[in-house]
């Protein structure tokens, strides 16, 4: 009789087809189907057999919560471990996908999109003997709303699950006792505000890998594509006992982080059949994937038109939305492409049909950057200048006394410090104390006297404060070196690099970006004038990095000598060795200037294979 | 002891300078972008990221290309630029160090160091940019 034995293929996102496009007000589409109202009511209740169909191993178990009510709605922001343990993972698991190591881990904390939603308690009381199934699927089709399900349970005779939403919660309510089981008993439906439940809302490192793996196999390099159509029943997820459910946000947070994380050159997304009822998990998707342009949403459940609000920051030129209930909200066609191009200005095809061009005022802003690159360094007789001025200034500045470097400032030379504020990154790291007291930050700093005071002015002043810095190491291999300008008078270079902090328990790795302007000294060398070192703590990346190479050895001498080195002979060198100028240069240096020692010592070492690989690349 | 007390007073000149500099550019980099370009000189050189980008034109090209931006600045030093550098010519050199969300990007921390040089006419004085150089902390990952 009754329909129990209805077969629902899923518990909880899945609906019953077409019923949400049903309209919504009234209940008179449920009224016709309705069984009789009549007939024995609450007879026996207590000794009712259990229906032989349901499915008493169906309490997950998974529901660590009380059963008391919760009458203050509390506020709360359920996903908030799952966003720290997503992190944890990302850092494991990146790179599996296309060897991508170097992406920063994200921001969560703007990701938590539920805080302030209030959840609910569903109780069906006798719902134990029910099939969940068809008991959700019954709900689930007959209730106005479309909701997620959580947490499905059953404690003695009653059935549990939870919502996430008042709303959801009233229009479950409404739908009690509108229909009937198989013994023609009503089902009353009870709803009660509740905390939020504790459900296992992360995904597995497993399901995370098996998600990655489904993804690589759909997505398509050569049109930049990736294909998530249906993907909820891929046989690979489902074999694999994933169950991509992207109206939950820790599903469709990892598809994005996936696609962030290896794919961010992204352009085409097909998600269509998903049976998608909100995207509130995609709006940060143009942060993720910012070259999207087409978005396949066909045959989900949207039904509101502010749905796509979420992701208007897409700079979609082509939208599917067919086969979504929305779409019927629309008499007009007209209404439904202007309410479209609203929200993507630059759409140009909608469902397939190509639109009239868009009128734009040619105000489109760019979003691509210049692409990053590595030392600037002008000509290559200033590049050498600097690298070998840099050579000996640091080893110099690395030995244990800094004294030596009176003879590379003016004597009016003067120089200070600065470090990172304490908003900087990495605030978890010591701290950089060491330089605190040194610091001149005159954004923070208003005292002019101090501002004055901590700007060191005159040779012995500049070099005694730096002899007072702590002991470092310099990693010569880190530098990334800048001209910025240059003229008889005058050369500016700009120096980034990272750097151990000695003498301390553990070395800390520091990052520097330091500016040096330099006139030229009577011997063709250069004469510091101005010096401005900003220093931070270095990023996890950078530590990775620090001295994987070996730094060259330092200069024997603490005293730099700065003449200038005699070009030609680096060149022939160079050209002989195979070495670039600067590895050809120390090789020189280190043997007097005396060419054929030079290239005794370079064959030697060479046939030993001693010689790193970084001195031949240019 | 005269020396001193010119010095003291440039190093004031290069804080105030530094200070309205630094709040003039960035919100005319966020704000009025098309404006930017006026407060470099002719002849100014930006090395963007490890890319030259030298005198008015290329400049103008350059900021128009560079996605919107939403600066926000944590830290200024800057010290007066020594006369036998600059050919007598007043010149102050400025550093900060804060982050930046470009249009369509991530956030960055940054590094940007400027020379600012003083331009006399009969009617006023204005500070312009001789020499600016920016970078990402991150640029090696970008």
């Amino acid at each position: 009789m009754a329909d129990g034995g209805r077969s629902y293929i899923g518990h909880d996102d899945r609906f019953g087809g077409g019923h949400f496009t049903k309209k919504r007000k009234g209940r008179g589409p449920f009224r016709a189907k309705m069984y009789s109202e009549g007939g024995p009511k609450y007879l026996n209740r207590g000794t009712y057999p259990p229906n032989p169909r349901s499915r008493l191993g169906d309490d997950d178990g998974d529901i660590a919560m009380s059963d008391a009510h919760e009458p203050v709605r509390s506020r709360f922001n359920p996903y908030s471990r799952g966003g720290r343990k997503r992190d944890d993972r990302q850092g494991r698991d990146r790179g599996n996908f296309h060897g991508n190591t170097s992406r920063e881990p994200p921001h969560h904390a703007r990701n938590e999109l539920r805080e302030n939603k209030s959840w609910f308690k569903v109780t069906i009381p006798h719902g134990r003997k029910y099939d969940k199934g068809w008991l959700m699927g019954l709900i689930q089709s007959t209730c106005t709303l479309p909701f997620t399900p959580v947490g499905y349970h059953c404690d003695h005779s009653r059935a549990h699950f939870y919502v996430e939403d008042a709303t959801v919660a009233k229009a479950i309510k409404q739908i009690s006792r509108t229909f009937t089981d198989r013994e023609n008993f009503k089902v009353t439906i009870l709803t009660a505000p509740c905390t939020a439940p504790e459900i296992p809302n992360d995904m597995s490192q497993e399901e995370i890998v098996h998600l990655k793996s489904c993804m690589q196999k759909r997505y398509d390099g050569a049109q930049q594509a990736l294909n998530m159509k249906s993907v909820r029943i891929a046989p690979d997820l489902i074999e694999n006992k994933v169950d991509l459910i992207l109206n939950r946000g820790t599903y469709m947070q990892a598809m994005l982080q996936i696609i962030e994380e290896n794919v961010p050159e992204l352009l085409s997304l097909d998600l269509s059949n998903n049976k998608l009822y909100r995207l509130d998990y995609m709006s940060e998707i143009h942060l993720k994937a910012p070259n999207l342009k087409i978005l396949n949403l066909s045959d989900n459940l949207l039904r509101s038109v502010k749905d796509l609000d979420k992701i208007k920051n897409l700079k979609l030129e082509m939208l599917w939305l067919n086969g979504n209930p929305l779409c019927k909200n629309f008499k007009d066609q007209t209404v439904y492409i202007s309410a479209m191009r609203d929200r993507f200005p630059k759409l140009l095809r909608l469902d397939g049909h190509e639109l009239p061009p868009p009128i734009t005022f040619d105000v489109e802003t760019p979003t691509t950057l210049p692409p990053c690159k590595g030392s600037y360094l002008a000509t290559d007789d200033i590049k050498a200048l600097v690298l070998r001025f840099l050579q000996q200034y640091y080893a110099c500045y690395d030995s244990e006394d800094r004294q030596g470097l009176l003879n590379v400032y003016h004597d009016e030379a003067c120089c200070s410090l600065s470090i990172s504020g304490p908003s900087a990154q990495n605030p978890s790291r010591s701290s950089l104390g060491e330089y605190f007291n040194g610091s001149r930050n005159i954004k923070r700093l208003r005292d002019p006297a101090l501002r004055f005071k901590l700007l060191k002015h005159k040779r012995l002043n500049v070099v005694s404060f730096l002899n007072e810095l702590p002991r470092t190491q310099h990693d010569l291999n880190s530098f990334v070196v800048d001209i910025t300008a240059q003229s008889n008078t005058l050369l500016c270079f700009v120096v980034n690099g990272v750097f151990k902090v000695e003498g301390q328990s553990s070395d800390p790795v520091r990052a520097f970006t330091r500016v040096f302007i330099a006139v030229p000294s009577t011997d063709g060398g250069l004469l510091l004038v101005n010096d401005e070192q900003f220093i931070r703590n270095a990023t996890t990346e950078e530590i990775r990095k620090a001295f994987a190479t070996p730094a060259p050895t330092p200069s024997s001498s603490p005293v730099p000598v700065l003449a200038p080195a005699p070009q030609d002979m680096v060149q022939a060198f160079s050209l002989f060795s195979g070495m670039n100028a600067e590895w050809s240069q120390k090789c020189l240096q280190d043997n007097g200037w005396d060419f054929e020692q030079a290239a005794q010592i370079f064959m030697k070492l060479k046939a030993e294979g001693k010689i790193p690989e970084v001195a031949f690349i240019e | 002891m005269a020396v001193t007390q010119d010095f003291r007073t440039d190093a004031d000149l290069a804080c105030r300078a530094a200070e309205e500099f630094v709040s003039l550019y960035y919100e005319t980099i966020d704000k009025r972008r098309r404006q930017l370009t006026k407060l470099y000189m002719d002849t100014a050189t930006l090395v963007w990221n490890g890319n030259p980008i030298s005198g008015q034109n290329a400049l103008i090209e350059f900021f128009e290309m560079l996605p919107s931006s939403e600066f926000s600045v944590n830290m200024i030093d800057c010290q007066p630029v020594h006369e036998m550098a600059t050919q007598g010519q007043k010149t102050v050199l400025v550093v900060t160090n804060g982050s930046v969300k470009f249009d369509g990007n991530k956030h960055h921390y940054f590094n940007q160091i400027f020379l600012l040089t003083l331009h006399t006419t009969p009617s006023n004085s204005v500070w312009k940019i001789a020499s600016d150089c920016f970078r990402f902390q991150d640029w090696a990952n970008s």
